[in-house]
This record gives structure tokens, C-alpha cells and sequence, in this order.
């Protein structure tokens, strides 16, 4: 179980940002677009092995070339305010068949994760991810965030559309950020090192569809360039919002009338306190979706060699 | 090499032996298992060692099939006089990487393999009276070379690994020349048995090892094969008609190969 470090870069307290899969991949979209826009370097990885099964071989006439594994690399840039260390997962370790990271193997990725950051004098550390609210779908989803200390409450309740997770109502003040988004920000704490998450907000109803929701990236990546104090070209994610919110208004056309009614509640109402849906609703869109879901889901399977 | 891993029964008296992998699981046309069953038998293989279920196999319970307790097993044989070392096992249902790593430990370390050959089948699509073909997977060019002249047909895929592509990966970082042998198996012989293919898989390591082996005694269960799908054609002009098509280069939707998968089932394998 190894990291491997193919350069040793010269880097000031860096920041960690880390991402991984998960709901609407929110968190991994707003950090690989960040590393994208800051043309970040790759320098180091974790042997993935030890995680995940090989996802894809390739032979060509006879000849075994390669085997694939999701990618767990590390990043570096050097910007004028901050200097940054990106880690992007594909994959979250996970065991016994679960979605999300759990046990032993997220443990020691976590770790790993920050055995390299704090190699290179990392004292902060950013994950990212989504926050399941009762929120219309063409609001602009909020950031959510929690924090490690009180001293970061006063911090981060000064970004730029930023909430604390305390603001969401219904919640009664406790909660879990599963996976690694969750899990890494725990072990960092332990370290003794400051770690904030931010969550950019999924509509309910969405959070168990399978494709991205670029529009709750694009509120972290707004974050994230406020805090490093750059400009971000959002044209990319503001495209792939505009596919989506397509497939979205689809679905929300199919509602019953008296259901789009109440919901459409929610664009007008104050966001932390959730109304606008009856439980009845919630359990038609759920099982409606789901449907619609599974049918574009139904794909044959394919061998193995 | 971590011998806690290990059940370690006897030192194996090898010099320099080549390493045979089966694997039980999805076991296409049975062809894996019964090439190392006959080999051991034949050879007079001797178990030598296992690796212990421990934290590879699901050990909630005992599971059990057509009424019998089902142990996961993973064993190494010794076939000395020949210098083969085979390896016949369940795929782990935890942890490749740490299993496949401890197989070729094991087989590097302990007993000083120096090439590596994984036997499995894969489903084709062709008729059983088309000859079958054994692909081949290579994990080094020149390993590929020193075979050419054995009849094997390079193969050319992209897709989720078998755990037997796995294992090859691992050997060529360690350097250890291997080969995947994936004979084929007529589609609607994959749930049974092919003696065919087994036949002819035995018949190529016959030849690459001189083992002497007299395969003839395979003959009588081809030839019975044979003659109840003869039968099954006479009898049955759909299922002819299917076999047909597929002898003259033809294919068949999803639902006529299940029934021509399921009634050569039925008279093939009556008792399962």
C-alpha cells in the first residue's frame, strides 16, 4: 500500500483540495475544473491496488498491454496567495459492495491522502461535495458548509453565497457527510489540521439521479475562486448546466399539476425552511424518477477476459 | 513472502517448474478444472500447500450445492517428475491483489517458477462442429515469440478483466513470462462440460511440457457428446436449424440461443 512521488515540489503551507465521486459528482466536477483552470501538476499518486479492481484490460495481437485502475493522483500548483495541493479520486474505496467509502480501506486512504499533503507543509484542507436540499430546481443551489473549529465558522459564513450547515432547517444540528468527502475532514481534524467542506445543494428529488449537477459545482468553484482570488472561465460548466437543467425541465414537466404547484412553492419561499411538497409528492417523484432512471439505465452486460 | 498466508504441507521438490492456474469460478465448459484435475491425476500431483481462506472468501457460513458443504479451496499441487506447479482455486471474493500477489510469491519465492500459464475457456459463438480455437494472451513479446509454431491464436480485446488477466499483469511486473490460454467454448457447451476443448487444451501443454500424456482416453466422451447432439438435431429441427446457421457462419438473437443453450442443457447435462 504506496504512494508514489514522481517529483518533490517546492510548496509554501499548501491548501488540500480533494475530490471524489458522489452525489451529482458536485464536489469532483468543482475540483477538476479548478485544477483544470489552474493547470495544476500531476506529481504524485496512490497505488491503487490495494483499493480497487482493475476496471478494464487491453490486449492487442496477442499482447497484454495494460491494466486500468481508477486514478488516485495528486496535483500541485503554486498560485500568488496560496499555494495548492488537488487530490482527485475516481473512486471511493469502498467494501462489501457500498456506494460510498466505508472501514478499514477509506481509513487508510484517508491517511494516505494526508500523509502526502502534510509531507509538503499542508495545514488546510477543502473537500467538496453535495448537499441534498428542499430546494427548487432553478434556484441557484447555496454552498453548505461545516467546519472544524469555531474559529473557521467566522471565516467561511464571509464567503461569497455560503451557509452553514446549522442554516439548513430540519436537520436539528447533526448530521453525516458520508464517504471520503466526510471521512478525510475527520482524520484531518485528529491531525490537528483546520478542514472545511463545501457542499454545493442538490434538489431532493435529484440526488439519486445518475448523471452530474454542474450548476452546484459551479457555486462551489464561485467558492473556491473567491478564496484563491482568481477569475474562472465558467463557460464549460455553465454549458453542461444548461444540458442537464434540459433533462431536469423534462422530468418536472411530467409532474401532476397539483404537485408541480406545491413544489414550485420552493422558488418563492426562504429555502431553509423546507415546504412546498407533501410526503406523498416526494414519494411520487421518487418512484417516477426511478423509472425513468432505470430505463435509461437498462444496458446489457458484457464478459470479462 | 508472508508465510501467515500459508498452509504449507510439504517442501516441493521442483528445480525450476512452469506454473499452471485454474480457477473453479465461472469455469467455462468446466474446461479449467478438469485440465488440472486430469493433470494432477495423471502426473501424480501432490498438494503441497494452500493459501488459508482467511480475508479472500466470505466465511460467514458454510455454503453448500446439490446438497454438499462447498469449502473454499485453494491449492498448490506439485507435479514433480515434470516440473509443473499447479495452482486450482475459487476467485477470492476479497482482496486480489493481496491473493494473486501471495500465488506468485509463493510460486516465485518458495518453488522458483519461470513461466506462469492461466487456463480458462471463453464463450464463442461458433458451432461445436467448427474446430475450436485456443487464444492467447501474452504478458511478453518474446514469450509470444518463443510459442509461435503451437497453433494459438493471438487475441485482440478491451474490457473488464478477468482475474486471470490480473494475475498475468502482476507476473509481467514481476517479470515472470506468462501466458492466458483461453480455449473456446461453443456458447450452448459453457454451462456443461466441452470435452473437446479440454482435449485440446491438454493436447498444447502435452506437447509444451513432453508430458507423455495419452489423451485418448478423452475420446469416447467427444464422441458421445457428439452423437446425443446428433440425436438432438434429429429430433429437434429447430434446434437444427440453429446449429445450421451457426456452421454456416450465421448468428442467432438472444432468444434462440437460450433455447439452444437450454435443450442441449437438458440432454447434456440430465442430472444437473
Amino acid at each position: 500500500m504506496g504512494i508514489r512521488l514522481f517529483k518533490e515540489p517546492e510548496l509554501e503551507k499548501p491548501d488540500l483540495i480533494c475530490g471524489w465521486p458522489g452525489i451529482g459528482n458536485i464536489g469532483l466536477i468543482a475540483v477538476d475544473t479548478l485544477k483544470g483552470v489552474l493547470v495544476a501538476e500531476e506529481f504524485a499518486e496512490i497505488e491503487p491496488w490495494d483499493f480497487f479492481y482493475p476496471e478494464k484490460v487491453s490486449i492487442r495481437d496477442g499482447l497484454l498491454q495494460n491494466l486500468e485502475f481508477p486514478a488516485n493522483k495528486f496535483y500541485y500548483q503554486k498560485l500568488e496567495r496560496k499555494d495548492l495541493i488537488f487530490f482527485l479520486g475516481e473512486k471511493q474505496p469502498t467494501e462489501r459492495e457500498r456506494m460510498y467509502a466505508t472501514g478499514e480501506k477509506a481509513y487508510q486512504m484517508a491517511n494516505l491522502v494526508l500523509d502526502v499533503a502534510e509531507k509538503f507543509g499542508c495545514q488546510r484542507v477543502y473537500t467538496s461535495g453535495a448537499c441534498v436540499s428542499p430546494i427548487h430546481h432553478t434556484v441557484k443551489p447555496r454552498v453548505v458548509s461545516v467546519v472544524s473549529s469555531e474559529k473557521l465558522v467566522e471565516e467561511v459564513i464571509r464567503y461569497k453565497n455560503t451557509i452553514l450547515i446549522s442554516e439548513i432547517g430540519g436537520r436539528e444540528g447533526e448530521g453525516v457527510i458520508t464517504g471520503l468527502n466526510g471521512l478525510l475532514l475527520a482524520v484531518a481534524k485528529k491531525r490537528g489540521l483546520e478542514s472545511i467542506c463545501l457542499m454545493g445543494e442538490i434538489p431532493d428529488w435529484l440526488s439519486g439521479s445518475p448523471f452530474p449537477y454542474p450548476k452546484a459545482s459551479k457555486s462551489v468553484l464561485e467558492v473556491f475562486a473567491d478564496i484563491l482570488g482568481i477569475r474562472v472561465d465558467f463557460g464549460f460548466l455553465d454549458k453542461m448546466a444548461a444540458q442537464i437543467e434540459e433533462i431536469v425541465e423534462r422530468l418536472y414537466q411530467g409532474f401532476p399539476p397539483e404537485i408541480k404547484e406545491r413544489y414550485d412553492e420552493r422558488k418563492f419561499i426562504a429555502q431553509a425552511k423546507p415546504r412546498g411538497i407533501t410526503e406523498e409528492d416526494a414519494k411520487w417523484i421518487k418512484e417516477h424518477i426511478d423509472e425513468f432512471f432505470k430505463k435509461r439505465g437498462e444496458q446489457g452486460g458484457q464478459g470479462s477476459v | 513472502m508472508d508465510k501467515a498466508l500459508f498452509e504449507i504441507y510439504q517442501s516441493p521438490q521442483l528445480r525450476n517448474p512452469s506454473l499452471l492456474v485454474a480457477w473453479q469460478t465461472r469455469d467455462v465448459g468446466k474446461l479449467s478444472s478438469k485440465v488440472i484435475h486430469f493433470l494432477n491425476e495423471k502426473l501424480g500431483g501432490q498438494k503441497i500447500a494452500e493459501i488459508k481462506p482467511s480475508g479472500f472468501f466470505l466465511l460467514g457460513g458454510a455454503s453448500f450445492k446439490d446438497n454438499l458443504l462447498q469449502v473454499p479451496e485453494s491449492k498448490f499441487s506439485a507435479c514433480q517428475n515434470q516440473e509443473l506447479l499447479t495452482f486450482n482455486s475459487e476467485e477470492p471474493k476479497y482482496e486480489w491483489h493481496k491473493f494473486l500477489s501471495a500465488v506468485l510469491d509463493f510460486a516465485q519465492h518458495y518453488c522458483h517458477i519461470k513461466e506462469l500459464y492461466t487456463i480458462s475457456g471463453t464463450v464463442s459463438l461458433t458451432a461445436h462442429t467448427t474446430p475450436r480455437r485456443i487464444l492467447a494472451v501474452y504478458n511478453q513479446p518474446e514469450f509470444q515469440k518463443a510459442l509461435r509454431g503451437y497453433g494459438l491464436e493471438d487475441m485482440t480485446w478491451e474490457g473488464p478483466p478477468a482475474i486471470s488477466s490480473y494475475l498475468l499483469w502482476l507476473a509481467k511486473r514481476r517479470d515472470i513470462p506468462g501466458l492466458s490460454l483461453w480455449p473456446e467454448i461453443p456458447f450452448y457447451l459453457a454451462a456443461g462440460e466441452d470435452p473437446a476443448a479440454i482435449k485440446l487444451t491438454l493436447s498444447f501443454l502435452d506437447r509444451r511440457f513432453s508430458l507423455g500424456l495419452d489423451l485418448g482416453e478423452l475420446d469416447p466422451d467427444i464422441g458421445n457428446q457428439n452423437e446425443k447432439i446428433a440425436q438432438l438435431r434429429e429430433r429437434d429441427t429447430e434446434i437444427n436449424e440453429y446449429i445450421n446457421r451457426l456452421e454456416s457462419g450465421l448468428s442467432l438473437n438472444e432468444e434462440e440461443q437460450l433455447r439452444l443453450a437450454r435443450g442441449m442443457y437438458e440432454i447434456l447435462e440430465p442430472d444437473s
